[in-house]
Protein backbone atom coordinates (compact mmCIF):
# COMPACT_ATOMS: atom_id res chain seq x y z
CA UNK A 1 0.00 0.00 0.00
CA UNK A 2 2.86 2.39 0.73
CA UNK A 3 4.14 3.62 -2.61
CA UNK A 4 7.68 4.86 -3.09
CA UNK A 5 7.78 8.66 -3.29
CA UNK A 6 10.62 10.63 -4.78
CA UNK A 7 11.59 13.96 -3.19
CA UNK A 8 12.30 17.20 -5.01
CA UNK A 9 16.06 17.08 -4.32
CA UNK A 10 16.27 13.48 -5.60
CA UNK A 11 14.25 14.48 -8.68
CA UNK A 12 16.72 17.26 -9.40
CA UNK A 13 19.60 14.79 -8.99
CA UNK A 14 18.10 12.46 -11.59
CA UNK A 15 17.51 15.37 -13.98
CA UNK A 16 21.10 16.56 -13.54
CA UNK A 17 22.48 13.08 -14.13
CA UNK A 18 20.59 12.77 -17.41
CA UNK A 19 21.61 16.24 -18.55
CA UNK A 20 25.29 15.74 -17.65
CA UNK A 21 25.54 12.21 -19.05
CA UNK A 22 23.33 12.31 -22.14
CA UNK A 23 22.47 15.97 -22.80
CA UNK A 24 18.70 15.46 -22.54
CA UNK A 25 17.15 18.35 -20.65
CA UNK A 26 14.21 17.61 -18.36
CA UNK A 27 14.70 20.68 -16.17
CA UNK A 28 11.63 22.44 -17.52
CA UNK A 29 9.23 19.54 -17.38
CA UNK A 30 6.19 19.95 -15.11
CA UNK A 31 7.33 18.69 -11.75
CA UNK A 32 4.34 16.74 -10.44
CA UNK A 33 3.87 14.51 -13.46
CA UNK A 34 7.62 14.03 -13.97
CA UNK A 35 7.99 12.93 -10.35
CA UNK A 36 5.18 10.47 -10.75
CA UNK A 37 6.72 8.92 -13.86
CA UNK A 38 10.14 8.74 -12.20
CA UNK A 39 8.48 6.89 -9.33
CA UNK A 40 6.86 4.50 -11.83
CA UNK A 41 10.23 3.83 -13.48
CA UNK A 42 11.89 3.23 -10.11
CA UNK A 43 9.11 0.90 -8.93
CA UNK A 44 8.66 -1.00 -12.22
CA UNK A 45 12.39 -1.62 -12.65
CA UNK A 46 12.89 -2.71 -9.07
CA UNK A 47 15.27 0.07 -8.07
CA UNK A 48 15.43 0.80 -4.36
CA UNK A 49 15.27 4.55 -4.78
CA UNK A 50 16.41 7.47 -6.95
CA UNK A 51 20.08 6.64 -6.29
CA UNK A 52 19.49 3.17 -7.69
CA UNK A 53 18.07 4.70 -10.85
CA UNK A 54 20.97 7.18 -11.10
CA UNK A 55 23.54 4.39 -10.75
CA UNK A 56 21.89 2.45 -13.59
CA UNK A 57 21.55 5.51 -15.80
CA UNK A 58 25.23 6.39 -15.48
CA UNK A 59 26.44 2.84 -16.07
CA UNK A 60 24.35 1.82 -19.09
CA UNK A 61 23.56 3.74 -22.25
CA UNK A 62 21.29 0.88 -23.31
CA UNK A 63 19.30 1.33 -20.15
CA UNK A 64 18.95 5.03 -20.92
CA UNK A 65 17.00 4.12 -24.09
CA UNK A 66 14.68 1.97 -21.97
CA UNK A 67 14.33 4.85 -19.53
CA UNK A 68 13.42 7.32 -22.29
CA UNK A 69 10.77 4.95 -23.58
CA UNK A 70 9.26 4.72 -20.09
CA UNK A 71 9.57 8.33 -18.95
CA UNK A 72 7.45 9.69 -21.80
CA UNK A 73 3.74 9.21 -21.04
CA UNK A 74 1.89 6.80 -23.30
CA UNK A 75 -0.96 8.11 -25.40
CA UNK A 76 -3.16 5.28 -24.03
CA UNK A 77 -5.88 5.32 -26.67
CA UNK A 78 -6.48 5.50 -30.41
CA UNK A 79 -8.62 8.35 -31.76
CA UNK A 80 -8.70 10.18 -28.44
CA UNK A 81 -11.33 12.93 -28.89
CA UNK A 82 -13.12 11.49 -31.95
CA UNK A 83 -14.60 14.91 -32.73
CA UNK A 84 -11.07 16.21 -33.40
CA UNK A 85 -10.40 13.40 -35.87
CA UNK A 86 -13.71 14.04 -37.61
CA UNK A 87 -12.82 17.72 -37.96
CA UNK A 88 -9.37 16.83 -39.22
CA UNK A 89 -10.81 14.48 -41.82
CA UNK A 90 -13.75 16.63 -42.95
CA UNK A 91 -12.36 20.17 -42.75
CA UNK A 92 -8.58 20.19 -42.56
CA UNK A 93 -7.71 17.41 -44.97
CA UNK A 94 -9.50 18.84 -48.03
CA UNK A 95 -7.64 22.12 -47.49
CA UNK A 96 -4.31 20.40 -46.91
CA UNK A 97 -4.59 18.18 -49.98
CA UNK A 98 -5.53 20.91 -52.43
CA UNK A 99 -2.60 23.18 -51.76
CA UNK A 100 0.56 21.19 -52.25
CA UNK A 101 1.77 18.23 -54.29
CA UNK A 102 2.94 16.06 -51.41
CA UNK A 103 2.03 17.79 -48.17
CA UNK A 104 4.07 17.03 -45.08
CA UNK A 105 2.23 16.05 -41.91
CA UNK A 106 4.08 15.71 -38.61
CA UNK A 107 3.10 13.86 -35.45
CA UNK A 108 5.40 15.91 -33.25
CA UNK A 109 4.07 14.62 -29.96
CA UNK A 110 6.32 12.02 -28.35
CA UNK A 111 3.74 9.44 -29.21
CA UNK A 112 3.59 5.80 -28.22
CA UNK A 113 2.08 5.08 -31.64
CA UNK A 114 -1.61 5.80 -31.17
CA UNK A 115 -1.61 9.29 -32.68
CA UNK A 116 0.43 8.19 -35.67
CA UNK A 117 -1.68 5.10 -36.43
CA UNK A 118 -4.90 7.08 -35.90
CA UNK A 119 -3.74 9.70 -38.41
CA UNK A 120 -2.64 7.02 -40.87
CA UNK A 121 -6.06 5.32 -40.70
CA UNK A 122 -7.82 8.64 -41.29
CA UNK A 123 -5.58 9.28 -44.32
CA UNK A 124 -6.04 5.78 -45.67
CA UNK A 125 -9.83 5.99 -45.46
CA UNK A 126 -9.66 9.35 -47.23
CA UNK A 127 -7.63 7.66 -49.95
CA UNK A 128 -4.63 9.97 -49.55
CA UNK A 129 -2.21 7.98 -47.38
CA UNK A 130 0.30 7.65 -50.20
CA UNK A 131 -0.14 11.26 -51.28
CA UNK A 132 1.37 12.73 -48.12
CA UNK A 133 4.73 12.56 -46.36
CA UNK A 134 4.35 11.61 -42.70
CA UNK A 135 6.88 12.48 -40.04
CA UNK A 136 6.85 11.11 -36.50
CA UNK A 137 8.96 12.28 -33.59
CA UNK A 138 10.16 9.89 -30.98
CA UNK A 139 12.63 10.28 -28.18
CA UNK A 140 13.75 6.66 -27.89
CA UNK A 141 14.88 3.97 -30.35
CA UNK A 142 12.86 1.53 -28.23
CA UNK A 143 9.70 3.48 -29.01
CA UNK A 144 10.48 3.56 -32.73
CA UNK A 145 10.87 -0.23 -32.73
CA UNK A 146 7.61 -0.68 -30.88
CA UNK A 147 5.71 1.55 -33.29
CA UNK A 148 7.30 -0.02 -36.38
CA UNK A 149 6.24 -3.45 -35.15
CA UNK A 150 2.69 -2.25 -34.58
CA UNK A 151 2.94 -3.18 -30.94
CA UNK A 152 1.01 -0.50 -29.18
CA UNK A 153 -0.15 -1.30 -25.67
CA UNK A 154 -3.79 -1.51 -26.56
CA UNK A 155 -4.94 -2.20 -23.05
CA UNK A 156 -8.36 -0.84 -23.72
CA UNK A 157 -9.43 -2.21 -27.07
CA UNK A 158 -13.08 -1.46 -26.37
CA UNK A 159 -12.18 2.22 -25.87
CA UNK A 160 -10.44 2.26 -29.25
CA UNK A 161 -13.39 0.52 -30.88
CA UNK A 162 -15.84 2.97 -29.33
CA UNK A 163 -13.75 5.95 -30.40
CA UNK A 164 -13.61 4.61 -33.95
CA UNK A 165 -17.40 4.26 -34.00
CA UNK A 166 -17.81 7.87 -32.86
CA UNK A 167 -15.57 8.89 -35.71
CA UNK A 168 -18.01 7.42 -38.25
CA UNK A 169 -15.14 5.64 -39.95
CA UNK A 170 -15.56 3.80 -43.23
CA UNK A 171 -14.71 0.38 -41.93
CA UNK A 172 -14.32 -1.33 -38.56
CA UNK A 173 -11.40 -0.69 -36.24
CA UNK A 174 -10.82 -4.43 -36.04
CA UNK A 175 -9.82 -4.31 -39.73
CA UNK A 176 -6.63 -2.57 -38.67
CA UNK A 177 -5.19 -4.96 -36.11
CA UNK A 178 -4.77 -8.63 -35.34
CA UNK A 179 -4.33 -10.29 -32.01
CA UNK A 180 -1.31 -12.50 -31.63
CA UNK A 181 -0.74 -14.28 -28.32
CA UNK A 182 -2.90 -11.76 -26.54
CA UNK A 183 -0.93 -8.88 -28.01
CA UNK A 184 -2.63 -6.39 -30.28
CA UNK A 185 -0.62 -5.80 -33.43
CA UNK A 186 -1.60 -2.97 -35.71
CA UNK A 187 -1.35 -3.17 -39.47
CA UNK A 188 2.18 -1.88 -40.03
CA UNK A 189 1.56 -1.22 -43.73
CA UNK A 190 -0.24 1.90 -42.50
CA UNK A 191 3.06 3.48 -41.46
CA UNK A 192 5.19 2.14 -44.26
CA UNK A 193 6.26 5.54 -45.58
CA UNK A 194 6.69 7.30 -42.26
CA UNK A 195 9.86 9.25 -41.66
CA UNK A 196 10.83 8.75 -38.00
CA UNK A 197 12.83 11.55 -36.43
CA UNK A 198 14.67 10.88 -33.24
CA UNK A 199 14.45 14.01 -31.19
CA UNK A 200 15.71 15.32 -27.90
CA UNK A 201 13.57 17.19 -25.41
CA UNK A 202 14.11 20.54 -27.15
CA UNK A 203 13.11 19.54 -30.70
CA UNK A 204 16.45 20.72 -32.10
CA UNK A 205 16.17 18.98 -35.49
CA UNK A 206 12.65 19.87 -36.55
CA UNK A 207 11.65 19.29 -40.18
CA UNK A 208 10.44 22.26 -42.26
CA UNK A 209 7.59 23.01 -44.67
CA UNK A 210 4.95 21.25 -42.58
CA UNK A 211 1.23 21.60 -43.33
CA UNK A 212 -0.08 19.96 -40.17
CA UNK A 213 1.46 19.33 -36.75
CA UNK A 214 -0.24 17.09 -34.21
CA UNK A 215 1.04 18.07 -30.79
CA UNK A 216 -1.73 17.05 -28.44
CA UNK A 217 -1.29 16.63 -24.71
CA UNK A 218 2.43 17.33 -24.69
CA UNK A 219 2.54 20.88 -23.36
CA UNK A 220 0.85 19.63 -20.19
CA UNK A 221 4.12 17.88 -19.33
CA UNK A 222 6.14 21.10 -19.62
CA UNK A 223 6.43 24.27 -17.60
CA UNK A 224 5.97 27.59 -19.37
CA UNK A 225 9.66 28.01 -20.23
CA UNK A 226 9.77 24.70 -22.06
CA UNK A 227 6.38 25.34 -23.66
CA UNK A 228 7.70 28.54 -25.23
CA UNK A 229 10.95 26.93 -26.41
CA UNK A 230 9.25 23.97 -28.06
CA UNK A 231 6.42 26.02 -29.56
CA UNK A 232 9.00 28.30 -31.17
CA UNK A 233 10.60 25.30 -32.86
CA UNK A 234 7.26 23.96 -34.05
CA UNK A 235 6.08 27.35 -35.29
CA UNK A 236 9.15 27.66 -37.50
CA UNK A 237 8.30 24.30 -39.04
CA UNK A 238 4.73 25.15 -40.07
CA UNK A 239 4.13 26.82 -43.41
CA UNK A 240 1.83 29.87 -43.46
CA UNK A 241 -1.75 28.60 -43.62
CA UNK A 242 -0.66 25.32 -42.01
CA UNK A 243 -2.23 23.86 -38.86
CA UNK A 244 -1.09 23.19 -35.31
CA UNK A 245 -3.29 21.00 -33.12
CA UNK A 246 -2.96 20.96 -29.32
CA UNK A 247 -4.80 18.95 -26.67
CA UNK A 248 -8.29 20.16 -25.77
CA UNK A 249 -7.08 21.53 -22.43
CA UNK A 250 -3.97 23.18 -23.82
CA UNK A 251 -3.89 26.65 -25.32
CA UNK A 252 -1.56 29.02 -27.16
CA UNK A 253 -2.90 31.88 -25.03
CA UNK A 254 -0.21 33.14 -22.69
CA UNK A 255 2.55 31.68 -24.84
CA UNK A 256 4.93 33.74 -26.94
CA UNK A 257 3.68 32.16 -30.18
CA UNK A 258 0.01 33.11 -29.81
CA UNK A 259 0.36 36.05 -32.23
CA UNK A 260 1.64 33.74 -34.99
CA UNK A 261 -1.63 31.81 -35.22
CA UNK A 262 -5.36 32.35 -35.51
CA UNK A 263 -7.83 30.08 -33.76
CA UNK A 264 -9.35 27.78 -36.39
CA UNK A 265 -11.43 25.65 -34.01
CA UNK A 266 -11.47 26.59 -30.34
CA UNK A 267 -13.16 23.43 -29.01
CA UNK A 268 -10.62 21.13 -30.64
CA UNK A 269 -7.73 23.57 -30.18
CA UNK A 270 -6.83 23.74 -33.87
CA UNK A 271 -4.67 26.74 -34.79
CA UNK A 272 -3.85 28.05 -38.25
CA UNK A 273 -0.60 29.86 -38.92
CA UNK A 274 -1.00 33.42 -40.17
CA UNK A 275 0.23 34.17 -43.65
CA UNK A 276 2.10 37.34 -42.71
CA UNK B 1 -5.86 28.95 8.17
CA UNK B 2 -7.01 26.70 5.29
CA UNK B 3 -5.97 27.14 1.67
CA UNK B 4 -8.19 24.73 -0.26
CA UNK B 5 -11.00 22.19 -0.16
CA UNK B 6 -10.79 19.08 -2.32
CA UNK B 7 -13.76 16.80 -2.92
CA UNK B 8 -13.76 13.33 -4.46
CA UNK B 9 -16.87 11.52 -5.58
CA UNK B 10 -18.19 8.88 -7.91
CA UNK B 11 -21.48 7.03 -8.30
CA UNK B 12 -24.19 8.69 -6.22
CA UNK B 13 -22.25 11.87 -5.54
CA UNK B 14 -23.77 14.21 -8.12
CA UNK B 15 -26.69 15.38 -5.98
CA UNK B 16 -24.46 15.77 -2.95
CA UNK B 17 -21.98 17.90 -4.90
CA UNK B 18 -24.82 19.96 -6.31
CA UNK B 19 -26.17 20.66 -2.83
CA UNK B 20 -22.73 21.57 -1.49
CA UNK B 21 -21.96 23.93 -4.38
CA UNK B 22 -25.43 25.48 -4.06
CA UNK B 23 -24.76 26.29 -0.41
CA UNK B 24 -21.47 28.10 -0.92
CA UNK B 25 -21.61 31.90 -0.92
CA UNK B 26 -19.89 33.88 -3.69
CA UNK B 27 -17.54 35.08 -0.95
CA UNK B 28 -16.39 31.55 -0.11
CA UNK B 29 -12.76 32.12 0.88
CA UNK B 30 -11.15 28.98 -0.59
CA UNK B 31 -10.79 27.25 -3.94
CA UNK B 32 -12.84 24.04 -4.26
CA UNK B 33 -11.15 21.26 -6.24
CA UNK B 34 -13.49 18.63 -7.63
CA UNK B 35 -12.14 15.24 -8.69
CA UNK B 36 -15.18 13.31 -9.79
CA UNK B 37 -15.49 10.17 -11.86
CA UNK B 38 -17.26 10.91 -15.12
CA UNK B 39 -17.79 9.55 -18.61
CA UNK B 40 -14.48 9.89 -20.36
CA UNK B 41 -15.78 10.59 -23.85
CA UNK B 42 -18.30 13.27 -22.87
CA UNK B 43 -16.39 16.51 -22.69
CA UNK B 44 -19.19 19.01 -22.29
CA UNK B 45 -22.32 19.27 -20.20
CA UNK B 46 -21.06 18.29 -16.75
CA UNK B 47 -19.72 21.65 -15.69
CA UNK B 48 -22.86 23.28 -17.05
CA UNK B 49 -25.08 20.90 -15.06
CA UNK B 50 -23.15 21.57 -11.87
CA UNK B 51 -23.19 25.31 -12.48
CA UNK B 52 -26.96 25.70 -12.66
CA UNK B 53 -27.45 26.07 -8.92
CA UNK B 54 -23.90 26.70 -7.74
CA UNK B 55 -23.09 29.67 -5.54
CA UNK B 56 -19.57 30.00 -6.93
CA UNK B 57 -18.24 29.84 -10.51
CA UNK B 58 -17.16 26.39 -11.71
CA UNK B 59 -14.54 25.91 -14.40
CA UNK B 60 -12.91 22.98 -16.12
CA UNK B 61 -9.40 24.35 -15.90
CA UNK B 62 -6.85 24.58 -18.64
CA UNK B 63 -3.43 23.14 -17.94
CA UNK B 64 -1.32 25.37 -15.62
CA UNK B 65 -4.32 27.52 -14.74
CA UNK B 66 -3.78 29.57 -11.60
CA UNK B 67 -6.00 28.47 -8.70
CA UNK B 68 -8.08 31.24 -7.16
CA UNK B 69 -10.29 31.34 -4.08
CA UNK B 70 -14.07 31.38 -4.45
CA UNK B 71 -13.99 29.16 -7.53
CA UNK B 72 -14.53 25.47 -8.13
CA UNK B 73 -12.22 23.52 -10.45
CA UNK B 74 -13.67 20.39 -12.01
CA UNK B 75 -11.24 17.77 -13.31
CA UNK B 76 -11.83 17.58 -17.11
CA UNK B 77 -12.99 14.37 -18.75
CA UNK B 78 -10.20 11.87 -19.51
CA UNK B 79 -7.45 13.83 -17.71
CA UNK B 80 -5.88 13.48 -14.30
CA UNK B 81 -5.94 16.74 -12.37
CA UNK B 82 -2.86 17.44 -10.27
CA UNK B 83 -2.14 20.37 -8.00
CA UNK B 84 1.27 21.81 -8.84
CA UNK B 85 3.61 23.90 -6.70
CA UNK B 86 2.85 27.58 -7.27
CA UNK B 87 -0.86 26.92 -6.70
CA UNK B 88 -1.56 25.81 -10.27
CA UNK B 89 -3.57 23.06 -11.90
CA UNK B 90 -1.57 20.55 -13.93
CA UNK B 91 -3.37 18.10 -16.21
CA UNK B 92 -2.11 14.73 -17.32
CA UNK B 93 -3.04 11.96 -19.74
CA UNK B 94 -0.94 9.42 -17.88
CA UNK B 95 -2.53 6.04 -17.61
CA UNK B 96 -5.68 5.56 -15.53
CA UNK B 97 -5.22 4.54 -11.89
CA UNK B 98 -7.70 1.96 -10.59
CA UNK B 99 -9.42 2.31 -13.99
CA UNK B 100 -10.02 5.97 -13.25
CA UNK B 101 -8.96 9.10 -15.08
CA UNK B 102 -9.39 11.49 -13.34
CA UNK B 103 -8.03 9.57 -10.38
CA UNK B 104 -9.22 10.93 -7.05
CA UNK B 105 -6.14 9.47 -5.35
CA UNK B 106 -3.79 11.44 -7.60
CA UNK B 107 -5.69 14.71 -7.17
CA UNK B 108 -5.77 14.27 -3.38
CA UNK B 109 -2.11 13.20 -3.07
CA UNK B 110 -0.78 16.08 -5.12
CA UNK B 111 -3.04 18.58 -3.33
CA UNK B 112 -1.80 17.23 0.01
CA UNK B 113 1.80 17.76 -1.05
CA UNK B 114 1.13 21.39 -1.98
CA UNK B 115 -1.28 22.47 0.79
CA UNK B 116 -0.18 20.06 3.55
CA UNK B 117 -1.97 20.94 6.84
CA UNK B 118 -3.98 23.68 5.16
CA UNK B 119 -6.15 21.32 3.13
CA UNK B 120 -9.61 19.89 3.74
CA UNK B 121 -10.31 16.61 1.91
CA UNK B 122 -13.82 15.21 1.53
CA UNK B 123 -14.77 11.79 0.15
CA UNK B 124 -18.36 11.29 -0.99
CA UNK B 125 -20.50 8.43 -2.28
CA UNK B 126 -18.85 6.14 -4.83
CA UNK B 127 -18.59 2.62 -6.14
CA UNK B 128 -14.88 1.87 -5.96
CA UNK B 129 -11.92 2.41 -3.66
CA UNK B 130 -10.43 5.42 -5.42
CA UNK B 131 -9.75 8.29 -3.02
CA UNK B 132 -9.02 6.22 0.08
CA UNK B 133 -5.26 6.43 -0.34
CA UNK B 134 -5.39 10.11 -1.24
CA UNK B 135 -7.45 10.95 1.82
CA UNK B 136 -4.93 9.10 3.97
CA UNK B 137 -2.18 11.21 2.43
CA UNK B 138 -4.05 14.39 3.35
CA UNK B 139 -4.45 13.18 6.93
CA UNK B 140 -0.80 12.06 7.15
CA UNK B 141 0.39 15.51 6.07
CA UNK B 142 -1.73 17.25 8.68
CA UNK B 143 -4.85 18.16 6.71
CA UNK B 144 -8.48 17.56 7.69
CA UNK B 145 -10.06 14.32 6.46
CA UNK B 146 -13.83 14.19 6.09
CA UNK B 147 -15.98 11.32 4.83
CA UNK B 148 -19.66 11.46 3.96
CA UNK B 149 -21.64 9.27 6.34
CA UNK B 150 -21.88 5.89 4.54
CA UNK B 151 -25.38 5.47 5.97
CA UNK B 152 -26.41 8.37 3.76
CA UNK B 153 -24.45 7.37 0.62
CA UNK B 154 -26.19 5.90 -2.42
CA UNK B 155 -23.10 3.72 -2.86
CA UNK B 156 -20.97 3.08 0.22
CA UNK B 157 -17.85 1.42 -1.23
CA UNK B 158 -15.73 4.54 -1.51
CA UNK B 159 -16.52 6.03 1.88
CA UNK B 160 -16.12 2.69 3.64
CA UNK B 161 -12.76 2.10 1.96
CA UNK B 162 -11.63 5.53 3.16
CA UNK B 163 -12.80 4.89 6.71
CA UNK B 164 -10.99 1.57 6.76
CA UNK B 165 -7.68 3.12 5.76
CA UNK B 166 -7.71 6.37 7.71
CA UNK B 167 -8.73 7.61 11.13
CA UNK B 168 -10.67 10.52 9.70
CA UNK B 169 -11.53 13.74 11.50
CA UNK B 170 -15.23 13.77 10.72
CA UNK B 171 -17.96 11.51 9.35
CA UNK B 172 -20.68 13.92 8.27
CA UNK B 173 -24.03 14.04 6.53
CA UNK B 174 -24.38 16.30 3.49
CA UNK B 175 -26.06 18.92 5.66
CA UNK B 176 -23.21 18.77 8.16
CA UNK B 177 -20.59 19.03 5.40
CA UNK B 178 -22.35 22.16 4.20
CA UNK B 179 -22.37 23.62 7.71
CA UNK B 180 -18.69 22.76 8.14
CA UNK B 181 -17.74 24.55 4.90
CA UNK B 182 -19.91 27.59 5.65
CA UNK B 183 -18.18 28.00 9.01
CA UNK B 184 -14.67 28.02 7.56
CA UNK B 185 -12.71 31.04 8.64
CA UNK B 186 -9.44 31.99 7.04
CA UNK B 187 -6.87 34.50 8.11
CA UNK B 188 -6.57 35.72 4.57
CA UNK B 189 -7.65 39.33 4.07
Amino acid sequence: MIRYEIGIVETRNVIKTILDTYGYDFRDYALTSLKRRLENVIINNGFKDADGLIARLTSSKDYFEVFLNEIIPETTEMFRDPSLWRTLRDELLPDIMKSSSKPKLWVAAFDSGEELYSLAIILKEAGVLSDVQLYASTISDKTIDKIKNGRIDAKELEVNDANYLRLNGKSKFSEYYKIDNGQTILDTSLIHGVNFIKQNTLYDNAPGGIKLILFRNQMIYYNQIQQDKVLNQLTNSVVPGGYLILGVKETLENTNTSNKFTVFNDLEKIYKKKTT
Amino acid sequence: MYKAVIIGGSAGSFQVITRILHSLPPTFPLPVLLSLHRLKHIRSGFVEALSIKAGIPIVEPFDKEQIKPGRAYLAPANYHMYIELGNKIALSTEEPVNHSRPSIDLSFMTAAQVYRDKLIGIILSGANRDGAYGLKKIKDLGGIAIVQDPAECQVKTMTEASLKLTKVDHVLSTQEIIKFLQNIKTTAP
